[in-house]
């Protein structure tokens, strides 16, 4: 390469490169909606190029987990399945009637997991065109793992709830207290806002409360698994999350069907 | 520069299928590396080869890391400083022994730099890592073996 005229060593190359590099990092931790539009334009113009590869990767390890998968699933639906009738029946003798529901679930794919960012987010294979909606929750196994933060056709980001910026009421099933779920971007849990004097014991579990129709309440979250040192009266709880957090490869997004008025 | 941006996206296909895996060897760096020292490369191709991965380490930040810019910052550098050592040591030393050491080191540290941001577990980042590396042999092996073939050639 020539500048002025003149051939320019490698090593300068090289410096002004990384100088670039830089200025790019600050850019982008600086200006984060740059960084997403690029980030989105990219993985589009990717997507159809990847989408065979994706297929192939999903369906080795579908098959190598089926058996066991299929045999676990099993006994659970026949588990919830009689769980169901016994409340039925309950409900029933209590003269309750069950609405049906109209909520459903969509599958979907992790497609990116950032190594630098375990703990806060990834992407799915699921978008708008899916009918998934902002803020919607995201499970696995069962378990709330996150909540829907961005959203595109074709695919989402799901902020997962061991981010520091993951806030979410949650009550105590045992107790009905209620708090508040917070991570702190390493992989622990926490269950905040519940005043020391209560009687809350390891073990319990902990699950969603009434929030909105995105997130319904019940989700199951974890267990409670230790206390930190009381603060102005509350008291922090260590939670155990109930999904399996650093192996997620498929993940159900909660869709909830609003009534039209 | 193809060559280049096909083995970009042939690195990119890899990572996709082997997605919570491993992370794939960089193959990328590799083949910018080979183009950049192989002989008959002058400086002015190799310096629109350092630009060449920086755009490709860009690329792989923003399609697989949350830094972007800082992949693209070690490639840049990692083929500027191959590039000065090749032209500092005297023609009869620049043998494929120089050409894997310069190309294993600088996929190590490569590799140990983006491990400095990691936040996934120690153990699992140590594990990843030290996967990584190992799946770089057989790649290095073949990309020396291209070196050697091209040298002889040249020769």
């Amino acid at each position: 390469m020539r500048i002025a005229g003149r051939e320019t060593r490698p090593w300068l190359h090289g410096a002004v490169s990384v100088l670039a590099g830089f200025v790019m990092l600050w850019a982008m931790t600086s200006f984060p909606v740059l960084n997403y539009r690029l980030v989105d334009m990219l993985n589009m113009a990717l997507y159809y190029p990847e989408t065979p590869f994706m297929q192939l990767r999903g369906i080795i390890k579908y098959s190598s987990n089926w058996v066991l998968e299929r045999a676990s699933l099993q006994e659970k639906v026949s588990q919830l399945e009689l769980k169901n009738r016994a409340m039925s029946e309950a409900l029933q003798k209590a003269g309750v009637k069950v609405p049906d529901t109209k909520d459903s679930v969509v599958t979907a794919r992790v497609t990116l997991r950032y190594p630098e960012a375990w703990w806060q987010e990834m992407r799915i294979d699921k978008g708008s065109d899916d009918g998934i909606t902002e803020g919607a929750a995201v499970m696995s196994e069962g378990f709330l793992i996150g909540r829907i933060s961005r959203l595109g056709a074709k695919y989402s980001w799901v902020e997962l709830i061991t981010s520091s910026s993951f806030f979410i009421a949650a009550a105590i099933d045992e107790t009905r207290d209620l708090g508040v779920i917070n991570g702190d971007d390493r992989g622990n849990l926490r269950l905040l806002y519940i005043p020391q004097d209560r009687n809350i014991k390891r073990g319990m579990r902990v699950s969603t409360s009434l929030m909105s129709d995105l997130v319904p309440p019940g989700i199951p979250i974890g267990t409670i698994i230790g206390f930190d040192e009381p603060k102005e009266g509350f008291m922090p709880m260590r939670i155990q999350a109930g999904a399996h957090l650093t192996q997620l490869y498929a993940v159900e997004v909660f869709s909830a069907k609003r009534s039209k008025k | 520069m193809s060559i280049a941006a096909a083995i970009w996206l042939v690195q990119d296909f890899m990572q996709v299928f082997s997605m919570g895996i491993c992370i794939v060897p960089d193959l990328f760096l590799f083949s910018v590396l080979l183009l950049a020292l192989k002989p008959g490369s002058g400086t002015g191709r190799q310096s629109a080869l350092i630009w060449a991965a920086f755009a490709g380490g860009l690329l792989w930040d923003l399609r697989w890391t949350n830094l972007p810019g800082l992949t693209a910052a070690i490639n840049g550098a990692a083929v500027a400083a191959a590039c000065h050592i090749w032209h500092k040591v005297p023609a009869q030393a620049r043998t494929v022994t120089l050409f894997v050491i310069i190309s294993g080191c600088a996929h190590l540290l490569s590799g140990i730099i983006h491990f400095c941001f990691w936040t996934i577990p120690s153990q699992a980042a140590i594990r990843q890592l030290a996967v990584q590396q190992l799946l770089a042999v057989p790649v290095l092996v073949v990309v020396s073996l291209v070196f050697w073939r091209l040298s002889d050639k040249h020769a």
